[in-house]
């Protein structure tokens, strides 16, 4: 079952149609990016989930059920920016999220505020921390209690390389434990790095979604070269099964259909026609290509 | 549930200085009016003058008891302007730093948030109250020559009018602060429409009364309640017909006050739950 079915969820702000009819849902223990440039409907949706907006039209059920508050505190969440109260410490607003969740003891407060490097600082109160610190409090605030579902809004905000090295360890280690993370980011090679499934959205509607590997390769692609490039391409041209090909930097990318290449066939076919490859390599996409393509005007 | 809103909502103002510091300065600011009229008035009739005299048998003393808790509640009522901003404060914080989204995405439905502010509301009316009520007795005690023989109880019914009254303007104060989210523009807006605007048509309607055959100046928001403390006796006798109608009035006012009250939560609720966070 999975922890969170949207169905045809539309949002519009006046005439600005922030999502229109989007539908996905999110498997049990993944950790699920959901990618979009800016205003493509990203924290509109996480913000409909956490019952902070209305949707106009469509629903959605978190584990299978009508979302209630009691679906809520189980849920740890960091949406857009640490809302947190200034004049408190650390310990003391974390007492807050405990007594309006359930989630956590005194104990835990303590052991998270030590997860994310703020122990020392635990008893400053929440207007004196920099950018980075506030952003790793609300995450320790989304931690609490050790919640089976984090939904986090751009967790890297404000944090230094070691900091979003840090979250990385974080929520792969959350993801070993069967935990389901779900994050807003802009940062693609971190989502690469820990998302197994990812959600693409585009002036408000899914563009893509699915497992990771998926997404990225709806094609296969191998990269050729040869000494004599243009020889190549009028050689490569004629290779069956072939869609398309661009010339690169690295060489000649030829697209086929997901699952049809063989880089040993092609070889064999450039050979038989009195070339001799000086490169040969199946490429696989990177997220980041894969998103410029997707959301490309 | 109710248990944990009033926890959780001592939370967050237990170790909120401004807020103290607000409360502590209606604290003052009660015994301040109330002392410095009080100490007008002694010094008024103690001065050997035929005038003086002349005011002390007219008016007798408005601060002895029992007229103190009449006359405290009366003064004390115009400064329900200092835990107003206490009330403004604790609403518009939270949209300031976004708490209120946070308390919902935490676990708590929308009506569990409005319920914490009319806890809150409550709270500071209770304290206010408790400030009124130490301001009546030990200025009562000053004024009272002799308490034998006097009922310092027998005006009590102040207390529970004075305390709604400071209810229904605090939660007008708070819808104010709910509707408008920034703390300084709806301060501004409650201190403008409670002292100018309001004045001007509780005037007007007063003008067209005649023509009208009804003061509809009676039924301002603010006016509703602060008929609930006409002038005290001692000084409405310069106009004892009007004051006995306003006297007359007090039971009606509280059905109307209740009535508005319960009208600003309900609204209140209805807003909150309605509008995206």
């Amino acid at each position: 079952m999975p922890v969170l079915e949207i169905n045809a969820i539309s949002k519009s702000y006046g005439k600005i149609k922030a999502l229109d009819a989007v539908s996905f849902s999110i498997p049990q223990g993944s950790v699920f990016g959901l990618l979009g440039p800016n205003g493509s409907g990203k924290t509109t949706m996480l913000s409909i989930i956490l019952d902070v907006l209305q949707a106009d039209e469509g629903g959605y059920k978190w584990f299978g059920q009508t979302p209630s508050y009691q679906h809520r505190k189980k849920i740890g969440s960091l949406l857009e920016t640490p809302n947190l109260y200034h004049y408190l410490t650390a310990v003391q607003n974390l007492r807050i999220t405990q007594s309006i969740s359930g989630r956590g003891n005194e104990a835990d407060i303590h052991a998270v505020l030590e997860k994310v490097n703020l122990h020392e600082r635990k008893n400053s109160r929440f207007s004196t921390y920099s950018l980075g610190m506030k952003q790793r409090l609300a995450i320790a605030a989304a931690l609490l209690g050790n919640p089976a579902v984090l939904v986090l809004d751009e967790p890297t905000n404000g944090l230094d390389p070691v900091g979003i090295a840090e979250i990385r360890n974080l929520i792969k280690g959350l993801s070993e434990h069967g935990h389901t993370v779900i994050m807003a980011s802009h940062l693609l090679d971190e989502v690469e790095k820990v998302c197994d499934h990812v959600a693409i959205l585009k002036r408000g509607k899914l563009i893509a979604s699915g497992a990771v590997e998926s997404v990225l390769s709806a094609e296969d692609c191998i990269v050729v070269n040869a000494s004599d490039q243009v020889l190549l391409e009028g050689c490569i041209n004629g290779y069956p099964g072939l869609i398309r090909m661009n010339r690169t930097a690295e060489g000649i990318e030829c697209y086929f259909e997901k699952g049809t290449s063989s880089a040993e066939k092609i070889n064999l076919f450039c050979h038989e026609k009195g070339l001799v490859l000086s490169q040969l390599v199946p490429k696989k996409k990177r997220l980041e290509e894969k998103f410029f393509e997707l959301t490309a005007e | 549930m109710i248990s944990n809103i009033i926890k959780t909502e001592w939370l967050k103002l237990k170790h909120y200085k401004a807020f103290w510091v607000l409360l502590s300065v209606t604290a003052i600011s009660y015994p301040g009016i109330n002392g410095i009229a009080y100490y007008a008035f002694m010094d008024s009739i103690d001065a050997k003058s035929q005038s003086s005299q002349l005011v002390k048998m007219l008016l007798g003393n408005p601060f002895a008891f029992p007229q103190s808790l009449h006359t405290t509640a009366y003064l004390s009522s115009f400064f329900t302007f200092i835990p107003a901003i206490v009330v403004i404060m604790l609403i518009t914080n939270e949209y300031l730093f976004k708490t209120h989204r946070q308390n919902i995405i935490d676990g708590w439905k929308k009506n569990n948030f409005i319920w914490g502010k009319f806890i809150c509301v409550l709270l500071v009316t209770l304290i206010v109250t408790l400030f009124y009520l130490a301001v009546a007795f030990i200025i009562g005690s000053l004024a009272t020559k002799e308490l034998e023989g006097v009922n310092i109880f027998e005006k009590a019914h102040y207390i529970g009018l004075f305390s709604l009254q400071v209810f229904c303007q605090l939660s007008i104060a708070f819808l104010l602060g709910l509707l408008i989210r920034k703390a300084f523009i709806a301060y501004g807006i409650y201190i403008f429409y409670s002292f100018i605007l309001e004045n001007i048509l509780s005037g007007f309607f007063r003008l067209k009364s005649k023509k009208w055959g009804i003061d509809y100046g009676h039924y301002l928001p603010f006016e509703i309640s602060d008929r609930l403390i006409p002038l005290p006796p001692s000084i409405g006798k310069f106009n004892a017909a009007d004051n006995q109608l306003a006297i007359a009035a007090i039971n009606i006012h509280v059905v109307y006050t209740l009535a508005l009250t319960a009208f600003v939560w309900l609204l209140s609720f209805y807003i909150f739950k309605k509008r995206d966070l």
